[in-house]
């Protein structure tokens, strides 16, 4: 195929692919924390930082990566603080970022058009020094979002728990905070900055119509992110589009067409548990057989006694067992 | 001197500017049951919060077997149920997931899992018997259900001590008797529990001792049944026909 022959379309593949897998990746747990607006609100900050970048001749990749750790250290330390007035404050910070940008554009000398490449990507404009960067940020990304699942999930499944589990629960929080600024970095020249949210987002939303589980949800979603990218790409090849419309107009579809299919299982999973709450309520209640026993609990048998009421427990194998003619039950 | 596994002395907590404990004492010795009792806003629920350093102390002090909070480090010796109304968050999650947690700090970041993690998480979810629902998702569970998924993440450690926060709010029957059994033999083998509760219910049998709370002050600590002058206390009453006979066999 003439298209992967091209240098500027291998690169935009390869910036697509990387994209594809960290987005949803750090979006799997901006969800899980309810902060799925948050990668919006970094795209907007690291706006400024590529204007910044235009205005002063540096690489505009490097000041947008430094604007949106510094907006997420923000939006942090403001979320730390609960304060009332919290969401009103990053607000102002997004609508900031983004006018900032604008006029610093502006002042730059640079055209709409230069914008509209941050904003929704382009992929004629992914450098081979981009590449570098992009390969670089987006693998420690998807280390970390991978490595530390269990901490990470810990922490935003509950945070409080977490802290008596005696995690670095701030710390973590940061982590996922400077992740997603990264990761607006990385996908700024593919999804571009006003649709990179997408990318964290619908993927996940798409995966748990199908998953019951985190782990599952987040390699699906890895998936679902990687599909779309691509194919945005291929589409923005054949028709002169941004690609950041055409992958998230592609991610929606595949959204549209799992979420019907979702609601049907989950209906049906819901019927059979309603039918498993009643072997529940028999587990659950006064008279629970405990399983086979190959011997008598007494006081020779070694595990100890506990007197409960009339008669003696025995804790064995972490169950207590009190004898019921022939048999033993759960106490 | 006794060792202690909760020490608070004279504790004095304010949440923003509002005081909400006034020289509060709980003391909790190894293997005791001990259930914190009073009205909403009594601050019993806060002082569970501070003895597991979630809410710092203005004044006064809290240690945790005989380590201050602040120095404390053995966090894997307690189990801590926080009051929630659900387990599930923004992304769905299986109640092994869940229960998971709770082994973290026994784990190191970046190390698998080890077979003493998976079989303590087994184990765990058994105890609230929630075996045939290990790899369900959470939200898909009823609100009792679910309250057992936070007891079975709390107990997936193997702590010393666990500390629940009101574990019953909203909990269906089958649930608290599964709870009460799960409770029973925990207590068996000797570890210590620090238990808040709306009222007593089928778990007064368990409780060697009940600390209770009136607008930040403790009013009572001593033995059940409660002196006949708190009897009236909302919410602080006693089933006395209900020992939990038949619930207990």
């Amino acid at each position: 195929m003439s298209m992967l022959s091209l240098e500027f379309m291998q690169r935009a593949l390869l910036a697509a692919l990387l994209t594809g897998l960290a987005a949803p990746a750090v979006g799997t747990y901006l969800v899980q924390r309810r902060l799925a607006l948050m990668g919006d609100g970094l795209g907007h900050v690291a706006l400024t930082g590529v204007a910044l970048g235009l205005l002063t001749g540096w690489a505009p990749v490097w000041t947008a990566v430094v604007a949106a750790i510094l907006g997420a250290t923000a939006i942090e330390l403001i979320r730390a603080h609960g304060r009332a007035s919290a969401d009103v404050a990053l607000a102002m910070l997004f609508y900031g970022g983004i006018a900032g940008g604008v006029l610093l554009v502006g002042l730059a000398g640079s055209t709409a058009a230069t914008l509209n490449t941050y904003l929704f990507g382009s992929i004629t404009t992914v450098s081979a020094s981009d590449l570098w960067v992009i390969v670089a940020l987006s693998v420690t990304v998807l280390v970390i979002a991978i490595g530390l699942r269990p901490q990470l999930f810990a922490v935003c499944q509950d945070e409080e728990f977490a802290r008596v589990l005696g995690l670095p629960v701030r710390a973590y929080a940061m982590l996922i905070a400077v992740m997603a600024a990264v990761t607006v970095t990385v996908a700024m020249r593919t999804v571009g900055l006003l649709l990179v949210s997408a990318l964290m987002v619908v993927p996940v939303a798409t995966a748990q119509q199908l998953t019951r589980g985190f782990r599952a949800t987040l390699a699906l979603a890895l998936v679902l992110g990687v599909l779309p990218s691509l194919a945005g790409v291929v589409f923005s090849y054949y028709v002169d589009v941004a690609p950041g419309a055409s992958i998230v107009v592609i991610a929606l579809m595949g959204f549209a067409l799992a979420w019907p299919v979702g609601s049907l299982v989950q209906r049906r999973r819901y019927r059979s548990l309603a039918q498993a709450a009643e072997a529940d309520a028999r587990l659950a209640s006064d008279h629970v057989t405990a399983e086979q026993h190959g011997h008598q609990h007494d006081e020779q048998c070694g595990h100890p006694g506990v007197p409960h009421g009339n008669h003696v427990d025995y804790l064995h194998g972490g169950h207590l067992h009190a004898q019921h003619g022939q048999h033993y039950d759960e106490h | 001197m006794t060792p202690t596994v909760v020490d608070v002395r004279g504790a004095t907590v304010a949440l923003g500017d509002r005081p909400v404990l006034h020289g509060v004492d709980l003391r909790v010795r190894p293997g005791e049951v001990v259930t914190l009792l009073g009205a909403n806003g009594s601050g019993k629920s806060t002082l569970v919060r501070a003895a597991v350093g979630l809410v710092p102390v203005v004044s006064g002090h809290v240690r945790l077997f005989d380590t201050p909070v602040d120095a404390f480090r053995d966090w894997h010796r307690i189990g801590y149920v926080p009051q929630r109304t659900t387990a599930a968050g923004g992304v769905p999650a299986t109640v092994r997931e869940i229960v998971a947690s709770g082994r973290l700090a026994h784990r190191r970041p970046f190390h698998r899992s080890t077979k003493d993690d998976r079989e303590a998480i087994g184990d765990a979810i058994d105890l609230v018997g929630l075996g045939d629902r290990a790899d369900e998702s959470v939200a898909a569970l009823s609100g009792g259900q679910q309250q057992r998924v936070l007891i079975a993440r709390a107990a997936a450690g193997r702590p010393d001590l666990l500390v629940l926060d009101e574990p019953n709010a909203g909990v269906d029957r089958s649930s608290q008797e599964a709870f009460a059994r799960a409770l029973r033999t925990f207590v068996a083998s000797g570890r210590t529990v620090l238990l808040v509760l709306h009222e007593m219910g089928p778990l007064a049998p368990l409780v060697d001792r009940v600390v209770v709370l009136d607008s930040g002050l403790v009013v009572h600590d001593g033995p059940l049944p409660l002196p006949s002058g708190l009897a009236g206390m909302p919410h602080g009453h006693i089933h006395a026909d209900d020992p939990g006979q038949g619930m207990f066999g």
